[in-house]
């Protein structure tokens, strides 16, 4: 049975909220962090993007619960751009995984669509999914997630899985085991066929009945109530786990990157995975230079059209430089993210950072950061602390002074030289 | 006049530059440290220095032949077989010291770095007629030094007190005396420490008196001292002989660039600075509160703040170097490095930053 041109595909992109955000603090002070941009773009257009190479692409549907105007304009923007009807639906408290998507499930259904992708807007892949919907339609399954081997120390902060090698089929899953399970891990990327709704209802009604069932009991009636409301659908406990080993769920596996973006620091980390992405997928986004009449570039930059470098200045590698931005004679800059409107004068080297909307960088400044240890969760070389330097909006750094693995908060002047500090 | 200048010992707390050349020879605001001194004691009229050595003084030799010849002065070295403190050396220099015409002589430690009024000294000990002189200089934290307490009219001075649990003055050694030759007659041969031993005799005798130095003191014997003591050494050359400064669009404060070096554009050099022979600051440096000592290279858009650059070394483009970064001789630099007090043996790449003062080896 071949695809029909009929049939057509939605993707839905959980976004979180602004309480789900709180470990990309201080950047998300100022910007829900789907929208923070890494490698030149927000968060949400990589995966947003992706869903454009699905073959009969009907609708992107981004699930959160920001407010609506956080996302107006972008949403508009995006659906102009990648010529792709993009909307952003609010929920009006968390649902869970399961149940945001459950909760949207009359307008999802809407185009009659035969497959439905669930992504999430803060994993950093290369989104292999029409490669999935393929092998989907193959296994014949409800659901078939995307998964990635990783190192089994690092294992243990994901979801983890085992699938059969022949099938591909989802024997077992588990969620932050605290004893080794697999070394498979789930990447936070599916596609499902309409009868995961019936399944996600499947396991409310269960709630509810059982919900019911404790009100009878009066010995149960006095114990403390900590259930969880009916509506809250958890994709991983709730449905993966239960469904595994039923001829239900599949697995794709992907050869490629994957990291989480979950702090600052992993946001340049993923930077420089999707900057040397562009180099293969559309290098054209990549900016380039000798010095003689733009500035010297090193590997996978991107800057933005409107942005100023002088000619004297050596850009990267795994450099972002955002709109509005100036770069003045002579500065270096190396692994960092510049965001919009930001001032770099004569001389001054960043290298590890993330500098905030507004903020600048005086002459012969440094702004910098040092880690002992490269932090990829994924490959499982990791130390909690990530030691890359941010500076929120507006912050002005003064000539000469430097910065070293500190985090500064909007608004502040540094006229002294600091390291390993978080300065309010 | 004859003056005597105790060199001794290993100047460890000078390392690393120590181990490229003898402390004396170190260079400050771009000249050995001990050529300041000879300098001021021909100025009035000393006609022979000794150095007393006990170490590498085959290199002292070589480099004093030429000073010999270009200031017309005649320079001999001691050399000490076991150090002897400070008041053996004389009793070994005696027979070059005392000549029979009974003149002072000069005795200096090679560390002091100041005005050196030598003139006023001889005025001041030919005025108390006693044996012996010695310059004293106040500092805010005496208990720290040995203390000279003194009579504050005549200057006679009454004792030593070594690191005073009270305050009893203000005024310490500064390591400058003016000495008659029948002090080196009560002076036996072997360790001996003039302040311990030779002093409180003389000043039991009431033969001593004290003159309090002007104008500024300093002891450059380890680098945070020397890197003041430029400061102040460059602050008197601009009340002396302000031509002798550098000024310039790029140039701010005191500024002392040898007319060899090279400086390009677009840089911001001062205060405090002090750049040798041959060197080359490309465009875009910044220097403050540094020395660059002869032959080093500072490439593009580097900046460097109290550091010492040690002979014919480079600093990378984009390097930082700052607080009490000292490189010794022969030292490179990458490009982009990052050098937070590193101290670094010469003959060294750094390839990887310094992020917290430490050595290298």
């Amino acid at each position: 049975m071949g695809s029909s041109t009929e049939e057509k595909v939605v993707a839905v992109i959980l976004v979180g909220g602004p309480t789900k955000g709180t470990r990309f603090r201080p950047l998300s002070l100022n910007i829900p962090k789907p929208l923070f941009p890494i490698a030149g773009q927000p968060m949400v257009h990589h995966p947003i993007s992706a869903c454009k190479r699905i073959p009969n692409l009907a609708q992107v549907y981004l699930v959160g619960f920001y407010e609506e105007r956080e996302f107006a304009l972008y949403v508009s923007a995006i659906s102009n751009e990648l010529k792709v009807p993009v909307r952003y639906l609010r929920e009006d408290k968390p649902h869970g995984s399961a149940g945001g998507l459950y909760h949207f499930r009359n307008l999802i259904m809407e185009d009659n669509p035969s497959h439905i992708f669930l992504l999430n807007c803060d994993v950093c892949c290369s989104f292999p999914l029409p490669e999935m919907l393929e092998a989907h339609r193959k296994y014949g399954g409800i659901g078939t997630l995307l998964v990635i081997k990783v190192s089994p120390e690092s294992a243990s902060q994901f979801g983890e899985l085992v699938a059969d090698p022949v099938t591909n089929e989802l024997l077992h899953y588990t969620e932050k085991p605290e004893t080794f399970v697999s070394d498979r891990i789930n990447c936070g990327v599916y596609v499902f066929t309409p009868e995961i709704f019936t399944a996600i209802r499947d396991v409310s009604s269960q709630r509810n009945d059982t919900a019911t069932l404790r009100r009878v009991s009066s010995y149960e009636a006095l114990q403390p109530a900590t259930r969880i409301p009916a509506d809250f659908v958890r994709l991983d406990q709730d449905i993966l786990s239960p469904l595994a080993g039923k001829k239900q769920l599949y697995t794709y596996e992907t050869m490629d990157f994957w990291e989480q973006i979950k702090s600052p620091g992993m946001s340049l980390r993923c930077s420089e995975l999707y900057l040397s992405q562009f180099r293969l997928t559309s290098p054209h986004m990549l900016a380039s230079g000798d010095g003689t009449k733009s500035a010297i570039v090193i590997g996978d930059v991107y800057i933005h059209p409107s942005a100023k470098v002088h000619p004297t200045a050596k850009i990267g590698p795994n450099v972002s430089i955002s709109a509005n931005a100036r770069v003045g004679p002579g500065v270096r800059l190396i692994s960092c993210i510049i965001l919009d409107d930001v001032e770099i004068m004569e001389n001054a080297v960043v290298t590890n950072a993330i500098i905030g909307w507004k903020s600048s960088i005086g002459r012969w400044s440094r702004v910098q950061a040092f880690f002992t240890l490269l932090i990829t969760q994924a490959e499982g070389v990791y130390n909690s602390k990530l030691g890359v330097t941010i500076l929120g909006d507006s912050v002005a750094v003064e000539d000469e002074v430097v910065v070293t693995s500190s985090i500064v908060l909007p608004n502040k002047t540094l006229n002294v030289s600091v390291q390993d500090e978080i300065i309010l | 006049m004859k003056a005597l200048i105790l060199v001794g010992g290993f100047g460890t707390r000078l390392r690393p530059l120590t181990l490229s050349l003898p402390k004396p020879l170190v260079d400050f605001a771009n000249k050995p440290m001990i050529l300041h001194q000879i300098e001021a004691l021909k100025a009035v009229g000393v006609d022979e220095v000794v150095l007393t050595v006990n170490y590498q003084a085959e290199v002292m030799l070589n480099f004093l032949k030429d000073v010999e010849a270009k200031l017309e002065i005649k320079i001999t070295c001691s050399r000490e077989t076991e150090p002897m403190g400070t008041a053996g050396p004389l009793a070994l220099a005696r027979d070059k010291l005392v000549d029979g015409s009974g003149e002072p002589f000069f005795v200096l430690n090679s560390d002091v770095i100041s005005e050196y009024p030598f003139k006023e000294m001889i005025e001041f000990h030919k005025a108390h007629g006693g044996e012996a002189s010695i310059m004293v200089t106040k500092v805010d934290e005496p208990s720290k030094y040995g203390v000279v307490v003194m009579e504050e009219t005549t200057g006679k001075v009454e004792k030593f007190v070594e690191k005073p649990k009270f305050y009893v003055g203000n005024k310490i050694n500064a390591g400058i005396y003016l000495l008659n030759p029948s002090v080196v007659d009560k002076i036996e041969l072997r360790p001996t420490s003039i302040k311990k031993e030779t002093f409180p005799k003389i000043a039991a005798a009431q033969g001593l008196y004290a003159m309090v130095l002007p104008g500024f003191w300093m002891d450059i014997g380890q680098p945070r001292d020397y890197i003041t003591g430029l400061r102040l050494y460059l602050d008197s050359l601009r009340k002396k002989c302000p031509a002798k400064l550098t000024t310039g669009p790029d140039i701010v404060g005191n500024v002392l660039v040898d007319e060899t070096a090279k400086i390009g554009e677009g840089c911001l050099i001062g205060p405090d600075v002090a750049i040798g022979p041959g060197c080359v600051v490309e465009s875009g440096v910044r220097l403050s509160r540094c020395t660059v000592m002869r032959g080093a290279r500072i490439k593009k858009h580097a900046c460097i703040s109290s550091s010492i650059i040690g002979w014919h070394s480079t600093v990378g483009q984009w390097a930082r170097i700052e607080n009490m970064t000292i490189l010794g001789e022969d030292v490179h630099v990458r490009d982009e490095i990052y050098s937070n007090g590193g101290v670094v043996l010469p003959h060294k790449e750094i390839k990887s930053n310094i992020l917290m003062p430490g050595i290298v080896m």
